[in-house]
């Protein structure tokens, strides 16, 4: 659902542009100056020591965050300020650190959720389920099983949520994001708890997003190995200020983030 | 008289007649992206040709040999008639083999062509094609994944039936030159090579003609009854001659519904939703689904679990004799047809059995518990030996005499005999071919006048006229004081316990009997929540001391099982001890259908054999392990063991 | 002895003994515990959709009743003729005022509230409380008001018929009361479960920031909850209020809804009835053939005696969510 504003962005054109951007909560500057690019079609680490403000990052640049200053530039149009559920119809999904899910509902309905914004029909034609609601209600059936098979998560369609093991809420969330058909998904931690059989799967279904279904990725990890496989480019925070910027390779040797990484003080 | 042509003893003849006679019933089911997709027998047919006739434009042609590889999809069946209709020959492998395991196969089958499921098995061949020169392509159905790779040699299903319609609208010829390679086929001709995951040794070819395996389907379905209304569901190893006459000749005999779950995980809700009638398993599979009950039984309420124990109790009581047709007072069967509302109806449904009609269970003992447990719900449950040398059907158990301990009578037009060692022959239809290349192994094992030996012990129980099973013939033994020391026997004693998942028995040329035991995760995990034990790891859990115990008392209840068995008495067990890991096919300790390599596990368990044999209190052990993406690595573990007191047999009281 | 047997014998020799006289107790329960079912599904709705415990809902089944009591007055004044079209009018033009109540609700009570403690937006409600109290007041005046039934075409009379005996009377009104609930309650299921908009209720109920990443606007659905207790509010004062009268007091009987949900579950539609009709039923027969024992007044207490009970051993409700944590 394009507003006509925006423009149709090429591959490998910047999607996604933070300028200058800094946010403060009571007293405590946790970005400051920050400016870096997304672009489309590559995948994007967020990476540095724990307090570097990554997931304030990410939640400046879907919304939950309102920066004090700085501007955010997402497929040509530009705005300082954004609402979460405007971010999420502008085709920015997102998963959570913490796993954002509806606890209580089934996997699949978690899924069906993410289809909320795709849905056209209104409120009446839904309550008949007949027509055109149904023929749009087995459209979106079809979407979500496909991203089920996807992530092979068959066995748990019909499970409540709130009972499956972490590593597979991440996936379910994950899911979720997908439904969505976002132009730009974040990834806030996907591999957090995750044993080694687990981060090689979610790697792939990263990887698989990303080449199958075209959808740029930014992403925060810790993990330095996922990250030098995954990203094409890699920019690095420390104590809320943007330290490097840059390939996977050029970010490895660069002298500030091996200090920050190692604690040294400048 | 009936022309070798006109007869449907190929199953691509098959195939045609079912296009005929069942034209719009389903043939095969599959569930993918939620929903149920199916295949008439008609739509069948022309999928199946195109197949085949893109197969022959990859160069297939009489005597190749396809391979088979994947999880029940039914496009792997029907390449199996594609093969069959060029005259080719189906060579199914265990999907869960190593790629090591999986060159051998293909190397030693000589196989041309290889269908395989996905991108795993097609990492896996990729890996060993330098071994195997032969090899010219490889063909999988589910493209995921495989997008990026070369496919000079590489083909999906699709495209292979592309080729064939292709050639079919660009030679109409061809259509007839395909009719007339299938007519020419003949009941003679190789249907199949299964490999058997041999217990000792490398796998050996069975060599199965269509005359084999479609008789023996025939006979099975007329002892059972089977017809086209049958729906059964499709979960184990293709290259299982279970499920290859289970999901494969039988419905093509009998134009039943074959259906293959969504994936590996979903067998139960699919099962559960299509309502299965006809069901084929190892008894494992049976255990499993009633530890499984069992456990979410303790998690239930206090009314549930106590109306769930009386009716339980009540089922065992009665439930066999009314499933067999025995009088029963009126008031039992009143009761039990309240628990059949309450209790039985609704468990049967949550486990996907309440239309059931004929369940087997077949490649190793069951317990009897369990195989009661069962028919007292009210599912006929029955017996059956076979093997893959046998295209399956050796004995069976009729309607009406059902026994938790014998295996049944023989099959129609099957032969069976015991020799004077106590090993068991039989001759049918369905003995197989040979063995492929193995001259001298086939000639040991089958004799010029068509008896096989089976490599079983056995003797015709006078009573009821059935077969009963002993243990492998040559794994029978004997202490050092004569004892009969028949190691399986003992084995499926203890393995008839929920908590102990695997047994390995010792006792030939030696002084008493010792037994390793692997606990069952499941079980003894849910028994170690409930009584607030914490453990971090199977290992842990294996060497506490409250499990030991636990063991302990089965044990002894064994031993007092066996005093009680005059030829027995004597093999009771003296130590035991609990692995610290599970046996596993991987590692080369069991065989892909979980049958105990022994002289193996012998071998490379020999430190903590001679300390059980020594007295030793306990021993250290260090394995190599091999994890599931084929890495190795080693498992070390101070195993302790224990003695267990034997008990005096009865004496039988003076006259 | 003579006591127990007063306790756990004599009444059900009544019961037996008289059973029309049971049936008309039955069903007495039955139509009050389905109106307190209604209370107590306003008060579900908010609380599934905004977390919030809604103390005004009791003053919005009054605040309901009393526009429409007005708006009819008014249109009546107008001239506008015959009187159901009046009547139905004013329903309508409720309708609208009730929407109107809910997103000024939402705009300038939970917006600006969105991120404080329950217990603050719980504060808020007595606020709204107070607020609608004073208004309805100054707007209606204080006097107890009487619905238009038969404006609005809603049965009066009785049904007698000839059970075990003797009569059941069933009030043709308490009838339609309990049919129009049934309808209402179906329909806000099925309303729940299958169509877009209840998906993202639910949704809203169970996580907030799940919802906001997903596009689903807080804001509007917050406008459809209080809007959607609002209707409901306004059918249970129609119902309430033909069976008596209107005034402010009828708000006290908000807090009966509390054993209801306390029984049935904060979150369960099907718990709000169930619980409800328990209740209802509970305090009649109670009423009935205890009274005379325990000392009338039972209808005042035995449903939070019940409640107690519930919050010992099944605190979540019959149907509430087992709040199970994964550790």
């Amino acid at each position: 659902m394009r507003a006509p504003t925006e423009q149709s962005i090429a591959a490998g054109e910047v999607l996604l542009s933070v300028e200058d951007v800094s946010l403060s909560f009571g007293g405590v500057q946790a970005i400051s100056g920050v400016s870096f690019d997304i672009r489309k079609g590559e995948i994007r680490a967020i990476i540095g020591p724990n307090g570097a403000g990554k997931t304030s990052m990410l939640n400046i640049i879907n919304g939950f965050y309102q920066p004090q200053y700085g501007r955010i530039t997402f497929k040509g149009e530009t705005r300082s300020k954004m609402r979460p559920n405007e971010a999420a119809r502008g085709g920015i999904a997102r998963t959570f650190q913490n796993v954002a899910l509806f606890k209580g509902m089934t996997a699949l309905d978690n899924l069906m959720a993410g289809r909320t914004l795709r849905m056209k029909r209104g409120f009446l034609w839904q309550l008949l389920r007949f027509g055109p609601a149904l023929g749009e209600e087995t459209e979106h059936r079809q979407r979500v099983e496909e991203i089920i098979d996807f992530l092979k998560i068959q066995a748990i369609r019909k499970v409540q949520v709130g009972r499956l093991p972490y590593g597979l809420q991440k996936r379910v969330e994950l899911g979720r994001a997908l439904a969505m058909e976002p132009d730009l998904l974040l990834l806030d931690e996907p591999m957090a708890g995750m044993n080694l059989e687990e981060k090689e799967d979610m790697s792939r279904f990263i990887i698989d997003v990303n080449t199958i279904y075209g959808t740029t990725i930014a992403l925060i990890e810790h993990d330095m190995g996922v990250v030098m496989d995954l990203s094409d480019r890699v920019v690095v925070l420390n104590y809320g200020r943007k330290i490097a910027d840059g390939t996977p390779e050029q970010v490895r040797n660069d002298r500030d983030v091996i200090d920050a990484y190692l604690g040294v003080t400048h | 008289m009936v022309t070798e042509a006109a007869r449907a003893n190929t199953f691509p003849k098959l195939l045609i007649r079912n296009a005929d006679i069942y034209a719009d019933r389903p043939g095969y089911r599959h569930k993918n992206l939620g929903i149920w997709q199916v295949w008439t027998w008609r739509q069948m047919l022309d999928q199946v040709r195109a197949f085949s006739l893109g197969l022959a434009e990859l160069g297939v042609k009489r005597d190749d040999k396809v391979a088979i590889i994947g999880s029940n999809r039914p496009r792997l069946y029907w390449a199996m008639c594609a093969a069959q209709a060029l005259g080719a020959v189906p060579v199914p492998i265990y999907a869960d083999s190593v790629a090591e395991e999986m060159a051998y196969i293909l190397d030693h089958a000589e196989v041309t062509v290889a269908v395989v499921e996905d991108q795993e098995q097609v990492d896996k061949i990729l890996s060993v094609s330098y071994q195997l020169p032969q090899l010219s392509h490889v063909v999988y159905d589910e493209p995921r994944g495989l997008r990026d790779y070369d496919h000079s040699r590489l083909k999906w299903i699709d495209d292979v039936q592309a080729l064939g319609r292709d050639r079919t609208a660009a030679h109409p010829e061809s259509l007839s030159e395909w009719e007339a390679s299938v007519a020419a086929g003949k009941g003679a001709d190789l249907s199949v090579i299964l490999y058997t995951s041999g217990t000792t040794g490398r796998p050996k070819g069975v060599m199965l003609t269509f005359d084999n395996i479609i008789i023996s389907a025939v006979n099975g379905n007329v002892f059972d009854k089977l017809g086209p209304d049958e729906e059964v569901i499709a979960y184990l190893p293709l290259a299982w001659v279970g499920d290859h006459v289970f999901s494969y000749a039988q419905p093509f005999t009998a134009g039943f519904c074959v259906n293959c779950p969504e994936s590996p995980d979903t067998v139960g809700e699919d099962r559960r939703e299509i309502g299965t009638t006809y069901a084929f398993a190892p008894p494992r599979i049976y255990e499993n689904l009633l530890t499984m009950t069992m456990v979410r039984m303790e998690d239930a309420g206090l009314l549930k679990r106590k109306m769930f124990n009386y009716f339980i109790a009540l089922a065992r009581r009665w439930g066999e004799k009314i499933l067999n047709g025995e009088p029963v007072p009126l008031h039992a069967r009143l009761l039990y047809w309240l628990g059949e509302l309450l209790v039985y109806g609704p468990l049967k449904n949550q486990l996907g059995v309440s239309r059931i009609r004929l369940a087997y269970t077949a490649g190793e003992a069951i317990g009897p518990e369990i195989f009661r447990f069962w028919r007292a719900l009210g599912v006929n449950l029955k017996q059956l030996y076979g093997q893959t040398e046998a295209s399956v059907y050796i004995t069976a158990q009729p309607d009406g005499e059902i026994y938790a301990d014998t295996v049944g009578k023989p099959n129609i037009d099957v032969e069976v005999k015991i020799a004077d060692s106590g090993e068991v022959l039989f001759k049918s239809p369905g003995a197989f071919a040979g063995y492929y290349k193995e001259p001298q192994k086939t000639a040991e094992t089958k004799t010029p006048d068509g008896w096989v030996h089976t490599g079983d012990a056995g003797f015709i129980d006078t009573k009821t006229g059935h077969l009963k099973i002993v243990d492998r013939a040559r794994d029978v033994g004997r202490l050092n004081d004569g004892t009969l020391f028949a190691p399986k026997y003992i084995e499926n004693k203890l393995k008839f316990y929920p908590n102990i998942r695997e047994a390995v028995a010792f006792g030939d040329k030696r002084d008493f009997v010792c037994v390793m035991l692997n606990i069952d995760l499941v079980a003894v995990g849910n028994w170690a929540e409930r009584n607030n034990i914490a453990y971090g790891s199977y290992q842990e859990l294996a060497a506490h001391a409250r499990v030991y115990g636990m063991l302990a008392e089965h044990v002894a209840e064994v031993n007092r099982s066996l005093a009680e068995d005059q030829a027995m008495a004597g093999a009771q067990i003296r130590r035991f001890l609990i692995l610290h890991k599970e046996l596993d096919a991987d590692d080369g300790e069991v065989t892909r259908t979980q049958k105990v390599r022994r002289s193996f596990v012998a071998e490379r368990y020999a430190p903590l054999i001679n300390a059980l044999y020594s007295g030793a209190s306990e021993a250290d052990i260090s394995t190599e392990v091999t994890f599931e993406d084929g890495r190795k690595g080693t498992l070390s573990a101070c195993v302790k063991i224990r003695d267990t007191a034997p008990i005096a047999p009865v004496l039988e009281k003076a006259a | 002895m003579d006591l127990l047997y007063k306790i756990f014998i004599d009444p059900f020799v009544q019961m037996g003994t008289a059973p029309d006289l049971l049936m008309q107790t039955l069903w007495e329960g039955l139509v009050a515990g389905v109106l307190y079912a209604l209370i107590a599904l306003g008060f579900v709705l908010i609380f599934k959709a905004s977390g919030v415990f809604n103390f005004a809902q009791g003053i919005m089944v009054v605040f309901a009743a009393l526009t429409l009591v007005g708006l009819y007055g008014v249109l009546h004044k107008w001239g506008i003729r015959p009187a159901d079209v009046a009547a139905y009018g004013a329903l309508a033009l409720t309708v609208l005022v009730m929407l109107a109540l809910a997103w000024c609700v939402e705009r300038l009570m939970l917006r600006p509230l969105v991120n404080q403690p329950d217990i603050i937006l719980f504060m808020a409600t007595f606020g709204l409380t107070y607020f609608l109290i004073g208004l309805g007041e100054l707007v209606f005046g204080g006097d107890p008001k009487v619905i238009m039934t038969e404006a609005l075409h809603l049965p009066s009379g009785a049904y007698e018929i000839k059970m075990f005996g003797g009569f059941v009377s069933l009030q043709k009104i308490d009838i339609a009361a309990v049919l129009i609930a049934s309808i209402m309650v179906a329909g806000l299921g099925m309303f729940f479960q299958k169509t877009r908009i209840g998906r993202a209720l639910r949704a809203v109920a169970d996580s907030h920031k799940a919802a906001l990443s997903v596009g689903i606007s807080l804001e509007q659905i917050w406008v459809i909850a209080w809007f959607a207790a609002g209707i409901v509010a306004l059918v249970t004062g129609i119902m309430w209020g033909a069976r008596s009268q209107v005034e402010f007091s009828l708000q006290i009987i908000a807090l009966k809804a509390l054993p209801v949900l306390i029984l049935g579950g904060f979150t369960s539609i099907p718990g709000a009835i169930v619980g409800g009709i328990i209740i209802g039923v509970g305090e009649k027969l109670g009423e009935f053939y205890w009274g005379p024992l325990l000392g009338s007044g039972i209808e005042t207490w035995l449903a939070y005696v019940i409640a107690l009970v519930f919050l010992l051993f099944r605190p979540e409700g019959l149907f509430g969510e087992r709040i199970i944590e994964r550790i």
